[in-house]
């Protein structure tokens, strides 16, 4: 809904609308989205702890694995590839180690943040690994 | 119908914000419109809009938009005379043109073979060359095994792009820059063609790294003459997507545009086109080298009808009647500017990744020379089965940093609530100097703006504003419709 508040003498306009858990709030041009006080969930970024796991980004299908469970990876390596809204997306691995846990297969639907694989983290690698 | 209507019903083989186009420029016309859907797509303005609908089968565009026997089925099944098929999809398809002829119906676009000898990149190309066009270095043979492949990229050079030969729209289309990764993309560009266009077939050309591109909207009507409606510039791209398109380009002198216009022209009279099409070029250090042709309605049509005055949609469907459109004397003379921004919905904030879901509120901010595009409205899905563009904003000024000024205002007025959208890139895009002083090329937005964007945070004063808004707010019992409106208490006490 449309709102016109006074607050501390100042006429604002702002739109806002609670929806799906999510306060939608709209305030000089830009959108802001708030997790509902219950639902801390949301927002989260779809990322492992110290990128151990790969989450999916997106929701979509995956449409080719390129490693095995037992495979090593190299930080930088594709692991897998999901299809959504008809474009491709790689998806890298962040660390060096080995992959211990496929939580999916090709042609699996997956929701967003989905857990799709995990890693068992190679620990001098990690330590050496730079940012790229 | 005032002054006698074409009174017949047309098929609408296509979703979302083109269908609602097509629909309107139909009723304007005086004909009935059925909208032939996927099983999905039935909470959308297209449905709501259309006079009668026809689902034609699952979610996957394979079982649906692009099953041409149901496409078929159900326009034949709704009555429909003629097939009009928007952009994407089958838009392109010669084979599903045929079809349409076969079983008695109309399709509203160019013939079969004219789809064939343009649409297709490699038949053009060779085309083109007979007409001494200037062609980008490639290979766009027959041999489609990867080994074959990899051989002629290294033969043309480094970089390479690798496009699907049946599409468009970015799908299918990779950028190979070291031979490490080569085979991998190829493969990649092969399996995306196949999912978006049905064919595995690619073609490689050598990479343009600081082109502008600039298209040409051309027209063959009834009678068999060939026009260009002038150009527009469609250099912001993000990996190889339009995002940001505008009429005129600003980056051509007379003599260029001249030059590209009878060019165009040209390939579209050899072919003996029919209906709306458009001829993409690159530009580069002032040489223009011809990309493709789009044998269809493009996604940004809008600013050539905005500057021109023209109505390509309703010009469409009329010479697929045999009727004529612009009169003979009617002089096709551009003004102002007009510039496109394409909404899609994703998260800016996770680097662009599609953001699906229910919409919440949909707002425009109406007003002159302000022009909205969209399929969806609230309550509507947004769904990871189709592209992610949810409409288009289209705005008109009398000069382009006019434009620009009203786009951004338009931008920020805008709401869109439920799924994320892509409006703050855009309205990042637009305010730099680079855009402003049209220095972009199509490499611009991912060489400079493709980091996601930082998730903004609000200053003390928004969040006191936000903390009343949200004790304000009243939330509706009932978001489908006639909503009752629930007591300031109990929406207090849910949130708590």
């Amino acid at each position: 809904m449309r709102l016109r508040l006074e607050v501390e003498g100042q006429i604002e306009n702002v739109v806002i609308q609670t929806t799906g858990g999510v306060h939608w709030f709209s305030i000089d041009g830009e959108v802001f989205t708030l997790p509902e006080e219950s639902s801390r969930s949301q927002g989260k970024k779809g990322k492992g702890l110290g990128g151990s796991t790969i989450e999916a980004p997106m929701p979509g299908k995956v449409t080719k694995l390129l490693k095995a469970v037992g495979d090593s990876v190299i930080a930088g390596d594709i692991v897998l590839v999901m299809e959504a809204m008809k474009m491709e997306y790689s998806l890298k691995a962040e660390v060096t180690g080995t992959l211990r846990i496929l939580d999916c297969k090709v042609g699996d639907q997956v929701v967003l943040g989905k857990r799709l694989c995990q890693f068992e983290v190679q620990p001098e690698a990690t330590a050496s690994e730079a940012p790229t | 119908m005032i002054g006698g209507g074409l009174t017949m019903t047309i098929a609408i083989a296509n979703r979302g914000e083109v269908a609602v186009r097509i629909i309107r420029a139909c009723q304007e016309l005086g004909c009935k419109t059925v909208l032939l859907h996927s099983d999905v797509d039935v909470k959308t303005r297209a449905y709501r809009m259309a006079d009668k609908t026809v689902c034609i089968g699952g979610s996957s565009s394979a079982e649906s938009y692009l099953n041409i026997p149901a496409v078929i089925d159900g326009a034949i099944a709704g009555g429909a005379k003629a097939i009009h098929p928007g952009f994407g999809f089958l838009s392109e398809n010669a084979d599903f043109a045929e079809a349409c002829l076969r079983a008695g119906l109309h399709f509203i676009g160019p013939s079969a073979k004219a789809i064939r000898q343009l649409g297709d990149k490699v038949n053009c190309k060779q085309l083109a060359q007979t007409l001494g066009l200037p062609l980008i270095p490639g290979y766009q043979g027959e041999k489609q095994d990867v080994p074959s492949l990899l051989k002629e990229v290294e033969r043309i050079g480094l970089p390479v792009m690798v496009k699907a030969a049946a599409g468009g729209g970015g799908r299918g289309m990779k950028m190979i820059r070291s031979m490490a990764d080569a085979g991998e993309l190829l493969e990649s560009a092969q399996r995306e063609a196949q999912a978006a266009f049905g064919s595995p077939k690619v073609f490689l050309e050598k990479l343009l790294d600081r082109a502008k591109h600039i298209e040409f909207q051309i027209f063959g009507d009834a009678s068999g003459r060939v026009v260009h409606i002038f150009d527009r510039e469609c250099s912001v791209q993000r990996r190889h997507q339009k995002i940001i398109e505008e009429a005129l380009s600003t980056s051509l002198t007379l003599d260029l545009r001249r030059k590209m216009g009878e060019a165009a022209c040209a390939l579209a009279q050899a072919a003996n086109y029919k209906g709306a099409g458009t001829v993409e070029f690159l530009l580069q250090d002032d040489l223009f080298y011809l990309l493709e042709v789009n044998t269809r309605l493009q996604v940004e049509h809008p600013v050539t009808e905005e500057v021109m005055g023209v109505d390509l949609v309703k010009a469409q469907i009329l010479t697929a009647m045999d009727q004529p459109v612009f009169g003979p004397d009617q002089m096709l003379v551009p003004r102002g500017h007009a510039i496109e921004c394409r909404i899609y919905a994703e998260n800016p904030y996770l680097g662009g990744v599609p953001s699906t879901g229910k919409l919440g509120m949909v707002e425009w901010p109406e007003g002159a020379r302000r022009r909205f595009e969209y399929g969806f409205e609230e309550g509507d899905e947004v769904t990871a089965y189709y592209d992610s563009m949810i409409a288009k904003v289209i705005v008109w000024d009398e000069t382009r940093i006019r434009a620009i000024q009203k786009l951004d205002r338009v931008l920020a007025d805008s709401i869109v609530f439920g799924v994320q959208t892509n409006i703050p890139f855009l309205r990042k895009i637009i305010a730099d100097p680079d855009y402003i002083a049209n220095r972009v090329t199509t490499r611009w937005v991912d060489d400079k703006h493709s980091q996601p964007l930082a998730i903004p945070q609000m200053n003390e004063r928004q969040k006191k504003v936000f903390e009343l808004a949200k004790k304000r707010y009243v939330q509706p019992v009932n978001a489908e419709g006639n909503a009752k409106e629930a007591s300031v208490f109990s929406n207090y006490w849910r949130t708590l």
